[in-house]
């Protein structure tokens, strides 16, 4: 009861006239910010931090808070839009996100994107509310072992769970695991593959990497496909025709829900973040009923990502607050933001400031809620970009392509990256090989090559170490189900074979 | 005569503009500063500090971006200052302390000819903490263990706190397999790692690890220094206290550089500023005394031949 008035109190912090329409601005500018590609939500509230400088304390945290969530919702837009995730979390929400406004829905798209990525942020803020140090111990429980564990169990399921063909699926895995050991040992810091290139040693940027891969690549069969392969119905983009209506509504709560919760904690767990939670909501919705199948457009499939995404960036302020430790790249920004105001984030914040501790969570709810409803007014807008033909779409596309991979690298390297990965995804789609699989090993690899190394120092070498832990042995059991799951299938198919035959005559 | 005086007027105008530009140095745009180690660690707090005295003075008025960059161990960052160019030059600033001089001469081809010394601000020794979950109350109970053959986890950041561990196996003459080390990209991560039981001891320096021991959850068991630390880390022993060994100490220098392309200006004007800071009360009370280091500031042309120096002695003892 003591954290509900605690609460009450932070929001009552809140809620003045200034901080509200501070909350408001960093709503507004997040959105901008975020639906550039290239961007992301990291560096936008890097961006914009030295703007909160000129704020009092609990104004300016409030702003960024406001900041950070919105910049995910505005993450959603070009990555349903335009088919150009903007950062990592955004990868999975092309998937079903890119095929639905493809469909003729691009509003609906977009709101369930949203309202998604609100529902989870609430529940996020709910849990991390009532459970804040119970969720920062939880994250405490994940040493070397837990963590190499839980991503050999999310590298092995990502090829099968995304795309048709397992070994198709495979093949583009392994890929990016091959890519991502590119640059310096993550170690000891020994350059590897880098051919002598500077450049290389500092690894293949991402963003880069993804807008050539997913975005460029579109372009690119796009010009080859020389036809306006998507007539988008114009009477369809009005206000009316973006709402989301019963059914789908009805569709999209229980993944949204689910992935929540789980997003939640997986956002606590250290170094693994949005991504992760975002795909391991996608993939875990995989397992459930879905009234069109993932990948083809479904309001699920979006659902289940942007909940869990958000919900991850809500989980990533346990340790933050509780311990002091950023969870996440954009929770070490806002720790900074923290810093430069003469607070000391660690252990001691709740007992040395309440106010303001609580006052930015209470911000965090309102700024989910203040994001949800300035992104709801402005989708109406932002879908007639697809009403625009193909032959002026394609320019627009490879200009924003070219600016967001220089944005982030500011050099030609990151152009050079965006453009090779472009033609490399495109080679892939010809190939029917499905890009997100190598995207996602990409991000994930260097978490597990870290963390397989430092558990084997640990153990002097011993395999034992993985066993050790309830925790990494339960994940090890679960991945090695799902890779004899085919097996087993196909035997209970066999058992049962005869009479499922019977029962279909 | 008006060919002696325009003669006289172009000299004049000259001079002016080759004094202001030396003197009257002004940094336009932002200031990129990047930190090769995670947020909440030693470098990080260090550089953080810095830009708030700078900016609560109103010493310098353009907004500073500090930024985390800790690929490749940090020598992504290390690199992409070296080689950063142009106007932009006068305007990027990285953390160095002799941690990352180390790792970044043993692994790359990057040397500090490479970066433009600007100033040395303090000198940072560390402690051994242990956490709730460690076995072990005091180090001579750490001692004790290795003798029975058990192996004891060390986790720390790089660089520098791996030179003081490799110092303090040399001393002890242990074998790495019986104390390994494990390295994390700061010691904001490692001090999780030591909540979380994940490793059986801390190697922090103060102004990290201050906020845990103040909260009770960590504590110092041993103090890499030759003599006690005082306030809340009195605690701890040095290694002579313990047992027959030497006190351990390899004191850390923090310093701040640019890169090669850094005009003497910017330099001179850089090292006027932090030299300011360096005399600060703020900078007494809030960073040295607070976080128990010694203040050894350096302008730009001491600092680069302490470093320089500091560079060749360590190339020196490798080939040892």
């Amino acid at each position: 009861m003591d954290n509900l008035q605690n609460l009450l109190m932070g929001f009552a912090t809140v809620f003045t006239l200034e901080r509200l329409a501070v909350c408001g601005l960093g709503a507004i500018l997040g959105l901008i910010v975020g639906a550039m590609p290239g961007i992301g939500s990291l560096a936008g509230c890097a961006l914009l931090l030295p703007l909160t400088y000129k704020f009092e304390p609990t104004a300016a945290i409030i702003m960024l808070g406001a900041l950070y969530y919105s910049n995910m919702y505005g993450g959603a837009f070009s990555a349903i839009l335009l088919n150009v995730p903007g950062d990592s979390p955004a990868v999975m929400t092309t998937l079903d996100g890119y095929p639905m406004a493809k469909k003729g829905q691009p509003g609906q798209a977009l709101l369930t994107a949203n309202v998604s990525s609100c529902i989870g942020g609430i529940l996020g803020m709910i849990i991390l509310t009532f459970m804040g140090p119970m969720l920062a111990n939880f994250g405490l429980k994940f040493g070397p072992a837990e963590m190499t564990t839980l991503m050999i169990m999310a590298m092995t399921s990502i090829g099968w769970l995304l795309g048709d063909d397992p070994l198709r699926g495979t093949i583009s895995t392994l890929i990016g695991f091959v890519l991502a050991s590119i640059g310096m040992d993550t170690l000891t810091g020994a350059p590897r593959y880098n051919f002598g290139s500077l450049h290389l040693m500092g690894g293949i940027p991402f963003v880069p990497f993804v807008i050539g891969a997913v975005g460029f690549s579109q372009v690119i069969s796009l010009m080859m496909e020389r036809y306006n392969g998507v007539e988008m119905p114009k009477d369809k983009l009005t206000i009316r025709g973006s709402l989301l209506n019963r059914s789908q509504i009805k569709r999209l709560l229980p993944p949204a829900i689910r992935s929540g919760i789980a997003g939640t904690f997986i956002g606590v767990l250290p170094g693994s973040g949005a991504t992760a939670a975002s795909f391991l909501g996608y993939a875990m919705q995989k397992g459930f009923k879905n009234k069109e199948p993932l990948g083809s457009g479904a309001v699920e499939g979006i659902a289940a990502c942007e909940a869990a995404n958000n919900a991850a960036a809500a989980g990533s302020f346990a340790p933050l607050l509780a311990l002091g430790i950023p969870g996440s790249g954009t929770g070490a920004v806002l720790l900074g933001g923290l810093m430069m105001w003469g607070l000391n984030p660690g252990p001691l914040l709740f007992t040395n400031n309440p106010e303001f501790a609580w006052g930015l969570i209470a911000s965090l709810f309102i700024a989910n809620i203040v994001a949800l409803l300035i992104a709801m007014s402005i989708i109406p807008n932002l879908v007639k970009i697809l009403a625009v033909p193909v032959k002026y779409m394609i320019p627009i596309i490879t200009t924003i392509c070219f600016v967001g991979a220089y944005a982030t690298s500011q050099s030609m390297y990151g152009v050079i990256v965006m453009v090779l990965s472009g033609i490399a995804g495109f080679f892939f789609k010809k190939a029917d090989l499905p890009v997100a699989p190598m995207l996602l090993t990409f991000v994930l690899s260097p978490i597990f090559e870290q963390n397989m190394r430092r558990a084997f120092i640990s153990s002097g070498g011993s395999l034992d170490i993985f066993v050790g832990s309830p925790l990494s042995t339960a994940f090890l059991v679960i991945t090695l189900l799902l890779v004899c799951s085919p097996a087993i299938k196909a035997a209970v198919k066999k058992i049962r074979g005869p009479k499922a035959a019977q029962t279909k005559e | 005569m008006k060919k002696i005086l325009a003669i006289l007027l172009v000299i004049t105008m000259m001079t002016t503009a080759a004094v202001c530009a030396l003197a009257d140095f002004e940094p336009s745009g932002n200031i990129e500063w990047y930190i090769t180690s995670s947020p909440g660690g030693g470098s990080d707090i260090y550089t953080r500090k810095i830009i708030e005295i700078i900016q609560a003075n109103g010493w310098v008025t353009n907004t500073f971006l500090p930024t985390n960059l800790t690929d490749g161990g940090g020598e992504v960052g290390r690199n992409k200052v070296a080689y950063t160019q142009g106007k932009n030059a006068d305007t990027t600033i990285l953390t160095f302390n002799s941690g990352d001089l180390m790792p970044m001469v043993v692994n790359t081809d990057n040397r500090i000819e490479n970066f433009t010394p600007i100033a040395m601000m303090a000198m940072d020794k560390q402690l051994l903490f242990k956490g709730e979950h460690t076995p072990y109350n005091s180090f001579a109970e750490v001692l004790e263990a290795i003798k029975e053959g058990k192996s004891v986890t060390i986790g720390g950041s790089k660089g520098d706190d791996v030179a003081t561990y490799q110092a303090l196996a040399a001393e002890l003459g242990v074998e790495e397999t019986q104390l390994p080390y494990i390295t994390y990209d700061g010691t904001g991560e490692a001090i999780t790692m030591l909540l979380g039981g994940h490793i059986d001891l801390l190697i922090s320096k103060p102004a990290a690890a201050s906020e845990y021991v103040e909260a009770g959850s960590i504590q110092p068991v041993l103090a890499l220094s030759t003599e006690r630390y005082g306030g809340n880390l009195a605690d701890a022993p040095t290694l002579s206290e313990v047992g027959d060994y030497k006190d351990v100490e390899v004191p850390v220098w923090r310093g701040i550089v640019g890169p090669a392309g850094m005009s003497e200006e910017a330099a001179i004007f850089w090292s006027g500023i932090f030299k300011q800071v360096s005399e600060s009360e703020q900078w007494k009370t809030e960073y040295l005394d607070k976080y128990k280091l010694i203040n050894n500031f350096m302008d730009y042309q001491t600092v680069k031949e302490y470093m320089t120096k500091y560079q060749e002695d360590y190339l020196a003892s490798l080939d040892e």
